[in-house]
């Protein structure tokens, strides 16, 4: 359908007054809410990520296209839940104990929006302890661990300490990122995944999840 | 005073290759403080400078644990630090932007280096450290760069959203952001020091390198050409990441030395840095140094030697040292640059 395909391209271009307007447009002529969210949101958030990867797009582009994928979600959201559309899962992000850097984690948050997960972001320098009570009441299916820095990626191993102390663990996947951790580091503090970067971190996800493309 | 690195950034032929670790909240640990304690505290961060110079025998040395943070805070933004024995480094929370981009940069105030924030307090370290060793070693103030301090001042994300949204607000508040920086460099210099001008957030991880050269390229000349005009011939520019893609635009900054950082193409740092004569410090990679042995810190940098040591504009250097790292860690990268001479000179 081509005011889909035009929907997405306007996403990928960030025309954020477009999106809205093309969302209500669609919703007017009687498409379903999750067909734009699919074919135009998440269709647009695609070649975003594509494009990130690829070195076309930089964090300045990518976080126009959020805001126009946020104009749009906040039109569809209320048509969505009447509709008992469901989510592709619930995760669940946070940027550990200490760290103050939320650049990548919200660009995670971004492409996994964009990839139609639901977001429960926990924010900036999160204890421990704040990161089991937001299991215990969200329920996420994974947890999204970020660290800018080398001294508080370690942060990263107590977190998961203490999801394990609190009989958290089985109940959901941990994933790692950020600038000084690694595959290697992911797998000596036990944590399910780890990804470069946000684009990486939807796919591990989905891979978790199996969640196909 | 020690020309070793003197005559590195000349590109001249030294007895052995500097030696420049990245240590900021690190240098707490000398002292047996956090950084929170050490950053608010002149004479806490004198004596962990005292101590870093003492036993690290590094080349240089920096006045500064959160360097990115002091002319944010001088102008407002919060500062979160932290009590007790908590080695978290202080930064600035996610509600400590100021800039709000409906008023404009006119609502943003021009900080007095000799009043606000922690800035007196950086400078009066910087005066009791030049007193002491000034003669003896480089010493360098730690200011912030423009697209860096500015995106403090708005909040990350915003500021790069305006950068799409608004470029000619963006410009404006870099402009400012030039302004405060010229400045707080002024009051080191004044006393003696050098400057390092710290701008990882214009880091090509994040930003284009066309906006680079549109946006950032500009005011960071213009600071760089500003402390010249004040006769420091030396005024290094770090920006992390892969800098690779901007590698033309950095060495156009005016900056005489630059950083090749871990994930940088060496090669083409060692191509286009010896034709421009200019200096470039190669960090190696210490993001797992809590986990490593000093062998294996040795075994990288040395490698790191072999591949670019004869270049005589090459520093050797990490990227910035977890609170904590071994000092015998250190010493293995001072042995790396003596074992390397021993080999180099027996060929």
């Amino acid at each position: 359908m081509k005011e889909l395909q035009d929907l997405a391209q306007s996403v990928e271009q960030g025309q954020v007054q477009k999106v809205s307007g093309l969302t209500q447009q669609l919703l007017d002529s009687g498409v379903s809410p999750q067909t734009i969210l699919n074919d135009g949101l998440i269709a647009g958030m695609t070649v975003v990520g594509q494009k990130m990867r690829s070195g076309e797009m930089y964090l300045p582009e990518v976080l126009q296209s959020a805001s126009a994928m946020h104009g749009s979600l906040k039109i569809l959201k209320p048509h969505l839940v009447r509709e008992g559309a469901q989510s592709r899962g619930k995760i669940m992000v946070g940027t550990v104990k200490g760290d103050m850097h939320d650049i990548g984690k919200n660009l995670v948050s971004i492409m996994l929006q964009g990839a139609g997960f639901d977001i429960v972001d926990l924010g900036l320098n999160v204890s421990p302890q704040k990161f089991v009570e937001a299991i215990s009441a969200h329920q996420p299916a994974i947890l999204g661990l970020s660290a800018m820095l080398t001294t508080t990626m370690l942060n990263m191993k107590t977190t998961i300490e203490a999801i394990n102390a609190a009989g958290l663990r089985s109940s959901v996947k941990v994933i790692i990122g950020g600038a000084p951790v690694s595959q290697k580091f992911a797998d000596e503090i036990g944590a399910d995944g780890y990804a470069r970067d946000a684009v990486l971190a939807v796919d591990k996800v989905k891979q978790l999840l199996g969640v196909s493309a | 005073m020690n020309k070793r690195l003197e005559h590195a950034l000349n590109c001249e032929v030294q007895d052995q290759v500097p030696f420049l670790p990245a240590i900021y909240e690190h240098k707490a640990w000398f002292v047996g403080a956090t950084p929170s304690q050490v950053a608010r505290n002149a004479d806490l961060l004198t004596s962990a400078v005292l101590a870093e110079y003492e036993r690290v025998q590094s080349d240089a040395l920096i006045v500064g644990i959160d360097v990115y943070n002091v002319e944010a805070e001088a102008i407002g933004c919060s500062v979160n630090y932290y009590d007790g024995n908590d080695n978290s480094v202080p930064a600035i929370g996610s509600k400590g932007a100021v800039f709000q981009g409906t008023e404009g940069v006119a609502s943003l105030r021009m900080p007095d280096p000799q009043k606000d924030g922690r800035m007196p307090l950086n400078l009066d370290a910087a005066r009791n450290i030049v007193k002491l060793l000034g003669k003896e070693i480089p010493i360098r103030g730690a200011v912030s760069g423009p697209f860096s301090l500015a995106a403090h001042l708005a909040g990350p994300g915003a500021f790069f959203l305006l950068t799409m949204t608004q470029p000619d607000l963006a410009k404006e508040l870099l402009k400012f952001a030039s302004e405060v920086i010229k400045q707080y460099g002024k009051a080191f210099i004044e006393l003696g020091c050098g400057v390092i001008v710290f701008d990882s957030h214009a880091s090509p991880d994040l930003l284009s390198p066309q906006m680079y050269h549109e946006l950032v390229l500009p005011p960071t000349q213009e600071i760089i050409r500003y402390f010249r005009g004040l006769g420091l011939q030396d005024v290094p520019l770090i920006i992390g990441g892969n800098t690779t893609r901007i590698l033309n635009a950095y060495l156009e900054t005016g900056a005489n030395n630059i950083l090749c950082d871990t994930k940088a193409d060496v090669k083409e740092f060692l191509e286009k840095c010896s034709k421009a004569r200019r200096a470039f410090r190669r960090n190696i990679d210490s993001s797992d140094f809590l986990e490593v042995n000093s062998d294996e810190v040795f075994h990288r940098a040395l490698n790191s030697l072999e591949e670019s040591g004869r270049y005589p504009g090459f520093i050797l250097g990490s990227a910035v040292l977890p609170y904590g790292t071994p000092l015998s860690h250190l010493t293995a990268m001072r042995e790396a640059i003596r074992e390397y001479k021993k080999r180099a000179s027996s060929v």
